[in-house]
């Protein structure tokens, strides 16, 4: 390496991309043309670090694996910026090899923690726990700690455990000013911000109570039955009912638990569950089927009434019912959730995090443009989505798999 | 290409040492005879051979070669060679590099300064005074440290993933000698100890190498 490539490489361990550039604005070598790209994400002009980095990777020679497993790294991490989830996963794993192999200690902790935030994305928060337990980072510099507190932190938050986060942030704090990174000590900041933020509502007879993810887990702790509407199920302490994927059920419960100590009447409850407003005969035989089928998820928490006029939740032990709800009120709120990065998002990036088809990510973005909360960027393939700022709400809760409870 | 292979050997490490702190790179190396100098980006550091203890070290940008000419260090930083006085850090001078930031090797010897050119292949002779190129060498590989031992000038290079220690005719550019280092490990600079000893500066490993210099041999 030369005197201009070290020079550069060193301005931008440091965090100050335009200083990189500077050093190797004019040359096109393939390790001037990694780092440019390397500076270039990190001024956040994405498509351009994507294709100085791939002119890079096909520059290097065959032999010089160790210069493309870098490249190839610094490429999955603007796929993982551009929330391009798609990027195929096999190829970090073999630049990890690689940096294995080669005693490279420091971009091999780098790529784990590029494989953990992408499991993360995906929601697949267990996954990603996992990997961080048997994360190795040795003296790797005070740049990844801190990364990897941020991602110990989003773990924590979407398993909503407040002082887990709490802790996390302070460790993601720590590193980031021992970094000398601006940039990072911003982002650990901002991330910050989310435990004083609602999280969710609580409703209880009419009335509805902002809460933050503390006050959240305070509700989840108690002893009391938790109708819980971010993550669309009901628990009592360690028992657990997930509804997420029976959206119907979950209407009815949610009808059923905003009643409560009263009836729910068997009108609102049909309106509710299937969007009916003048109901017959078939609504009434749906009403008794759906009702059935939640009667018996629901046996280990609470048991159904059938009344005069409706139904009545009774929880077991006599506890109380409390209700949470979302921050804010939308059938899309996964989706939103997830823009509230602040990112743009393609379709099928938000399918992949959703775990549903291209065609229901695509039918709630339409709805959430025509309500002016999200907006489209470009046309065709692409398409990207941004949403507007939900600013004031803390989504975590809304998040796809956010119910990694235990 | 066929005669090389009576000249190409394995090279013989002898010792590692490192990482330091604070350098996760080596960017160069030089020797003052009783210290061995590293250049570790923001640092200048110095370690004893014989303990492989850090003793001493110098803010200074480091991003490439490192030299001595028995007073003073030289040093490349940002596209220029500064000579500083090794007992304050002092910078005493600067002249311009002859790569303009493509340079990588540096060496003293005879009075003059020899400058290795990393992708453009090439060692310049330079004047330490003002900087002007006197003659230059081409080679057939990256040069990533430059040495003179005994009238004889070797260079580190490495490219790809191999990496090695050659004597090259300093006439001719001809190939005398190649010490392979073992697969995975790379030449970021080069210095002679004067003797029997080369010290490698091994890139992002964070080390330094002592690699045996093979004995010359009758007749040449």
């Amino acid at each position: 390496m030369d005197c201009a490539i070290s020079a550069a490489g060193r301005a931008l361990g440091a965090g100050d991309p335009l200083l990189a550039l500077k050093r190797v604005a004019l040359r096109d070598d393939p390790a001037a043309l990694a780092l440019r790209g390397i500076a270039m994400a990190q001024l956040g002009d994405l498509p351009r670090a994507r294709e100085l980095l791939r002119r890079a990777a096909q520059r290097f020679g065959r032999h010089e694996t160790l210069a493309r497993a870098r490249c190839l790294t610094a490429e999955a991490e603007v796929a993982l910026a551009s929330r391009d989830l798609a990027w195929p996963p096999r190829a970090l794993t073999e630049a990890l090899r690689t940096f294995a192999a080669r005693g490279d200690r420091e971009n091999a902790a780098h790529a784990r923690l590029l494989q953990i935030r992408r499991l993360l994305l995906l929601g697949r928060v267990d996954e990603a726990d996992a990997a961080r337990a048997t994360l190795d980072l040795g003296a790797a510099p005070a740049r990844l700690a801190a990364i990897a507190a941020l991602v110990g932190f989003e773990i924590a938050l979407r398993r909503g455990r407040a002082e887990q986060a709490r802790e996390a942030l302070r460790r993601a704090r720590d590193a980031a000013a021992r970094s000398g990174i601006g940039a990072l000590r911003a982002e650990v900041e901002q991330a910050g911000r989310t435990l004083a933020l609602p999280a969710a509502r609580l409703l209880a007879a009419g009335e509805a109570r902002s809460l933050t993810l503390a006050e959240v887990e305070a509700v989840l702790a108690s002893p009391d039955l938790v109708v819980d509407g971010c993550r669309r199920l009901a628990r009592r302490e360690a028992r657990v009912v997930r509804l997420s994927r029976r959206p119907a059920l979950f209407a009815l419960l949610q009808g059923l638990a905003e009643a409560w100590p009263g009836e729910a009447r068997r009108d609102a409850l049909i309106e509710r569950a299937f969007g009916a407003r003048r109901t017959n005969p078939s609504h009434r035989a749906r009403l008794r089927v759906g009702m059935g089928r939640l009667r018996r998820e629901l046996r280990p928490l609470a048991g159904i009434h059938a009344t005069g006029g409706g139904f009545t939740l009774m929880p077991r032990e006599a506890g109380t019912v409390r209700l949470l709800a979302p921050p804010i009120e939308s059938s899309d709120a996964a989706v939103l959730a997830l823009l509230a990065d602040g990112e743009a998002w393609s379709t099928s990036a938000l399918a992949l995090a959703l775990g549903s088809s291209q065609r229901t990510a695509q039918r709630s973005l339409v709805a959430l443009v025509e309500a002016g909360q999200v907006r489209a960027l470009g046309r065709g393939r692409a398409q990207r989505w941004l949403s507007a700022p939900v600013a004031g709400f803390a989504t975590t809760l809304l998040l796809p798999a956010s119910d990694g409870l235990g | 290409m066929g005669k090389e292979s009576d000249t190409e050997r394995r090279a013989e490490i002898v010792r590692e040492y490192g990482p330091f702190p604070g350098a996760p790179r080596v960017n160069g190396v030089s020797f003052d005879g009783s210290l061995v100098w590293v250049a570790g980006g923001e640092k200048l550091q110095a370690f004893e051979p014989a303990s492989g203890e850090s003793v001493r070290a110098l803010d200074v940008a480091c991003d490439a070669g490192t030299a001595f000419d028995g007073r003073h260090l030289f040093q490349i930083a940002e596209g220029r060679i500064q000579k500083i006085d090794p007992a304050t850090g002092e910078v005493l001078s600067t002249i311009p590099a002859p790569g303009g930031g493509r340079d990588s090797g540096l060496a003293w010897a005879e009075g003059t300064l020899w400058v290795g050119q990393y992708l453009d292949r090439k060692i310049h002779q330079i004047d330490p005074d003002t900087g002007a190129v006197l003659r230059t060498i081409e080679s057939s590989r990256f040069v990533t440290g430059v040495t003179w031992v005994a009238g004889e000038l070797w260079h580190g290079t490495w490219e790809g993933d191999d990496a090695e220690i050659r004597q090259v005719d300093p006439e001719t550019g001809e190939v005398l000698t190649r010490l392979t280092m073992p697969a995975g490990t790379q030449v970021s600079g080069l210095e002679s100890d004067q003797g029997d000893l080369f010290y490698a500066g091994g890139g992002g490993s964070g080390r330094v190498r002592a690699v045996r210099k093979p004995r010359r041999r009758p007749g040449r």
